[in-house]
């Protein structure tokens, strides 16, 4: 084993052991701030391990899409809504966690043995190692051209849809033309003015 | 980064420059060593050059902040503390080296001593792709400028870390005001970005230097994406918090913002980390807009002329250092026009810099890479077929 | 690769009518934020005569033969514009039906219509996704549009919660499904094209058993199938998700969006996992048999309309598994046709509890008492529609259940159609439960809501589309039974035409009358 051997060897242990504390942390810390840091813990991690794979752009991208907004996001809302209410204690709650824990368990040995028994197919391809990002791209304007496209569809609706959750609506208590306020649906109108009526 | 070419590694290209590792790994297995240790011995001294350049550059700058602050103020600055004060920023640190370290009651302690190290390491990281001359690098990886993209923005993390556990609320709004602004400023800075890539083909900063290279002070990029200029220097001011975006610090509103809890050494980290942020962003504006170490007149021609040959380790030895002073000078050019900027420009409001980022730059940004798309097709030649 | 050449090999044109769906999405974008909110006086149709357009336009592209586009993935093949044509005829019936809904909840139409188109833009792009990328980003734009309309009315707590639930249990769902077809990726030595991913998997597994990766992959894609047209046991979001919904969304829900997942599911299993032919048919039994049992007993026990239709929904997901079950090409016909029947006759029923909570404010089955009296059109069309989604004759439901289960008789699935026999009777009898709710009662058992029943106006806005769909779908839902033979048609046309279903139904009866010759030998 050469040097460059050994360091990819203790990297991908110290790796491996960074993701899988870091996600158990998740998972099992009481308070949810330190679940979000240590979510970002995980995303560097596996950034660690695409890097490992000779994936660098993949690695990057991981980073600044994972690091840099989703898990700022998630911070950023837990930040806002940090409402400390002490939830009353749940009454035999070991036996959930232990159930939880079983299931869990199961999980992870059927699919370990999966991983093991199954006999993967290795693609054929070589690495592209930093030609990647070149190639990344050729995919996505050719074969990968619809998913790509219709991404920008799903991305605009999501920002639709945001910004319709997040707006602030004007509420007048008047009910729309033509119809009983007692008939009302529960939603409140937004304005009076209605659909093919007169302004 | 197993891939990655460390230092001066030699390349295959015909203006290859000096080559320090080459030159460093030859002596010593000449002396006998086996390749595997030489190569031991050679993997600290790039990373301890990154961190001992990175500290003397700040050391610099925060020099000029005083001598310059003081000149706009009419004022003399620091001059008791070595020839004209050169000496004060040492002091300083020191200073705040020796200071007590002290953690707040009921604040997180864990919390609150990791959110300054988050916020510096990935600083301090992202000098591994500032080019200071053909090999004059510390890697030379293929994802170059996206890499410093995505590790400024792990810095949110460790504000919101720090005014989280500081329990404090004006820490807790500054970090808060940090993530966003950060998050707000990011998208027109990787859209100016990605207009410069996409002329240069390729995401690696020296492949971007060379494609502005060999028509001198004409050939940069500057010329070619101006407005792009503007973008990336307005939303890199706000990415470093520097005035007129200095708002997650404004001493007016909110004490010192994330940074009012910490003394010390972690304070010295914050510190340390602003002004390393601000000479990166300085040098990688050189890098992406003016040319990098490239001089104003081309040196090739005269080279040419004169009738001597460019690989001659006296020229290299040369060009090597003037690429490396064309760096500086650049950057620093630039760090003035910050400081210059701090004491004449009043600071934004919140919503005023969220309506800038959201409603100003990100279109401009998108329609500056939008034109720049239509002028590749258009004129191939001069901005990158 | 230059770029004519380029454009022959992605092939567009296949994409054409979702193109005009995109296109009827940004001008109603576009023009609400440019023309402001009286915009949304035409909004919705022109939202509506882009579905229209395009469904003429997958017409137009019944016998295409260049039908593979963008190098392997979209197949625009009969099959998948038969689903299209579904999922965008389902999204135009839904818009009519919510205009005046959406306007009286004082809630901005047009976001609501561009939010809907997306959804059918993710939901045509599903039926026709023929690789794994695409089928997923599909997918997740069907989802995340239904998630936002599902939380569209937003000052009603029973809407938050509702798009709350549906969105965890959905991310969760999409979570195991992106598993899965990752194991598929890795089984297949990196293909994401579905055709690839079957020789591979065929390759690898030889005549031997499957692998487990393979099972569990199929576990994994099934159990995302599922949630999309929930099947018992991935039902659990169903009936809070249609609770509080606004009521248009549950309409496309219930049809649009179960269509395209019955679309994934054909495409999916039939060409990823051929080796696996009899493990997933033995899954989708299970999953009928819970989905007939418990949508039909648990819809006895409910008292709001929308619940009730939701497990009602259950039960027809249920029935409609049968065709994929039999596996034969009557089979997959006959789950077209049952398709097209329920998007009628369910849109119809839809169309009723719209009118009646417009004008009543509630959705209790008990508030209908004694309707006829005060609303007979209302009335006539509720009982049409609901008689046949029981399936009683005349109605198209009878023809279309009588075709499902005859397929299935045929194909020797004898106990399963034994059981959808017997929980039809069952779903007959909660279904007659409202008819004689509503006709029966004397006119002094009405319900407080019938009392103050308001006079039956047309002329208010956003009355008339209400109006326009509910007798075209009752005219539909008890005419098409008789007059079934261009639907019929169409269904049977739909499958001979779609070689991957041809090629498979070939290769599946091959086994199975080899496995007969095993066991007599």
């Amino acid at each position: 084993m050469n040097l460059a051997q050994g360091v990819q060897v203790v990297s991908l242990g110290l790796l491996s052991l960074m993701v899988l504390g870091a996600a158990l942390g998740v998972v099992l810390a009481n308070n949810i701030v330190y679940s979000a840091f240590l979510l970002g813990g995980v995303f560097i991690s596996i950034s660690g391990l695409y890097i490992l794979l000779n994936a660098g752009f993949v690695a990057t991208a991981q980073i600044l899409i994972y690091v840099g907004a989703v898990n700022v996001l998630i911070l950023f809302a837990i930040m806002l809504v940090n409402k400390r209410e002490d939830f009353a204690p749940i009454s035999s709650a070991w036996i959930r966690k232990g159930v939880t824990g079983l299931v869990c368990i199961g999980l992870f040995a059927l699919l370990s043995t999966m991983v093991l028994t199954t006999p993967w197919l290795i693609a054929s391809i070589p690495a592209s190692g930093e030609q990647a990002t070149l190639l990344i791209g050729e995919h996505l304007f050719s074969d990968f051209l619809l998913p790509f496209e219709l991404a920008s569809v799903l991305l605009l609706i999501a920002l639709i849809g945001a910004i319709i959750l997040a707006r602030r609506e004007l509420i007048v208590n008047e009910p729309a033309s033509g119809v009983d306020a007692g008939l009302m649906l529960p939603e409140r109108p937004r304005e009076g003015v209605a659909v093919g009526s007169d302004p | 980064m197993s891939k990655s070419r460390h230092l001066l590694s030699g390349t295959d290209k015909m203006n290859s420059g000096i080559n320090l590792q080459g030159s460093f790994i030859d002596f010593f297995q000449g002396l006998g060593l086996p390749y595997g240790t030489v190569k031991l011995l050679w993997l600290p001294l790039p990373m301890l050059l990154l961190l001992l350049g990175a500290t003397v550059g700040v050391l610099v700058v925060v020099w000029l902040e005083r001598k310059i602050s003081a000149a706009a103020q009419q004022r003399i600055g620091p001059e008791y503390a070595g020839p004209l004060g050169v000496l004060q920023p040492v002091a300083d640190g020191l200073k705040l080296l020796v200071k007590e370290d002290i953690i707040p009651a009921n604040s997180d302690p864990v919390l609150f001593t990791l959110g300054p190290m988050i916020v510096v390491i990935p600083v301090f990281l992202s000098y591994l792709i500032v080019p200071f001359g053909q090999n004059l690098v510390l890697t030379n990886i293929g994802t170059g400028v996206f890499l410093w993209i995505a590790l400024s923005s792990v810095a949110p993390i460790g504000l919101l870390m720090s005014g989280y556990s500081s329990n404090n609320k004006y820490s807790l709004l500054g970090g808060l005001r940090a993530a966003a602004q950060s998050l707000s400023y990011e998208v027109p800075l990787a859209l100016a970005v990605l207009a410069v890539v996409m002329m240069s083909n390729s995401l690696s900063t020296i492949d971007i230097i060379e494609q502005q290279s060999g028509y001198g002070i004409f050939g940069w990029n500057i010329w070619r994406q101006p407005v792009g200029f503007l973008i990336f220097w307005i939303a890199a001011l706000a990415e470093c918090e520097r005035l007129p975006f200095d708002l997650p610090e404004a001493e007016e509103e909110l004490v010192a913002g994330y940074q009012t809890e910490y003394a010390g050494m972690k304070f010295a980290l914050f510190y340390l980390g602003s002004y390393v942020n601000l000479v990166l962003s300085a040098l990688l504006v050189a890098v992406l807009y003016l040319g990098g170490w490239d001089f104003p007149i081309p040196i090739d021609p005269i080279l040419q002329l004169l009738g001597i040959d460019s690989n001659v380790p006296w020229v290299q030895l040369i060009t090597a250092s003037l690429g490396i002073t064309m760096t500086l000078l650049k950057a620093y050019f630039l760090v003035f026009l910050a400081i210059l900027i701090r004491w004449t420009v009043p600071r934004v409001r919140i919503d005023q810099l969220l309506d800038l980022g959201w409603k100003f730059l990100l279109p401009i940004a998108l329609v500056n890479l939008l034109l720049t798309a239509g002028l590749k097709l258009a004129f191939p030649v001069a901005f990158g077929g | 690769m230059d770029v004519p050449s380029l454009s022959t090999q992605l092939n567009p044109l296949v994409i054409l009518p979702e193109l005009i769906v995109l296109t009827a999405l940004v001008v109603v974008v576009v023009c609400d934020l440019i023309v402001g909110r009286t915009a949304s006086r035409w909004t919705p149709y022109v939202a509506v005569s882009g579905l229209l357009v395009s469904v003429v336009q997958l017409g137009f592209q019944w016998n295409n033969d260049h039908a593979i586009a963008f190098l392997g993935g979209f197949n625009g093949d009969a099959l998948s514009i038969v689903f299209r044509g579904i999922i965008a005829l389902s999204a135009a019936v839904t818009i009519l039906i919510s205009i005046r809904y959406i306007e009286q909840s004082g809630t901005a139409l047009s976001e609501f219509i561009s939010i809907l188109l997306a959804a059918t833009l993710g939901g045509m792009f599903l039926s026709g996704a023929d690789e794994l990328v695409t089928i997923f980003i599909a997918l997740e734009t069907l989802s995340i549009s239904s998630y936002l309309l599902t939380g569209y009315m937003k000052r009603d707590p029973r809407s938050n919660e509702a798009a709350l639930k549906y969105l965890l249990i959905g991310a969760s769902s999409s979570a195991i499904f992106l598993y899965g077809i990752s194991l598929l990726y890795g089984l297949s030595g990196g293909a994401t094209k579905l055709v690839d991913i079957g020789t591979a998997l065929t390759l690898s597994t030889g005549l031997g058993d499957p692998s487990i990766g393979i099972v569990i992959a199929l576990v994994f894609v099934i159990a995302g199938v599922a949630f999309k047209i929930s099947a018992v046991p991935f039902h659990q979001w169903t009936p809070d998700v249609y609770e509080g919904s606004p009521t248009p969304v549950v309409a496309f829900l219930s049809v649009g969006s179960k269509a395209a997942g019955f679309a994934l599911a054909i495409r999916l299993l039939v060409t990823a996992f051929p080796v696996v032919w009899e493990q997933w048919r033995f899954v989708f039994v299970a999953l009928a048999i819970l989905s007939m049992i418990l949508g039909n007993v648990v819809a006895l026990a409910q008292t709001s309309m929308k619940r009730l239709l939701a497990y009602s929904s259950i039960g027809q997901a249920g029935f409609v598994m049968l065709g994929l079950i039999a596996g034969t090409e009557q089979g997959y016909a006959s789950m077209i046709f049952y398709l097209f029947i329920y998007l009628f006759m369910n849109l119809g029923g839809f169309t009723c509890v719209i009118l009646f909570s417009l004008r009543t404010g509630t959705d209790q089955i008990s508030e209908y008492a004694g309707l006829y009296q005060k609303d007979p059109l209302l009335t006539l069309g509720l009982s049409l529609c609901l008689l046949s989604l029981g399936g009683i004759p005349p109605m198209a439901g009878f023809f279309a259940k009588l075709y499902l289960f005859w397929v299935g008789w045929q194909a020797g699935l004898y106990g399963l159609v034994l059981l959808a026999l017997v929980t039809s009777v069952i779903s007959i009898y909660y279904y007659i439960r409202v008819i004689k709710m509503m006709v029966v009662k004397e006119p002094q058992e009405m319900s407080a809501a019938v009392l103050h029943y308001p006079v039956v106006q047309w002329n208010l806005p956003g009355m008339r589309p209400l109006q326009v769909s509910l007798i075209s779908m009752v005219l539909i839902t008890s005419l098409a039974g008789i007059l079934s033979n261009p639907l019929l048609s169409l269904a049977n046309a739909s499958v001979s035409n779609t070689p991957l279903l041809q090629s498979f139904i070939k290769a599946s009866t091959v086994s199975v009358s080899i496995t007969d010759v095993d066991s007599h030998l």
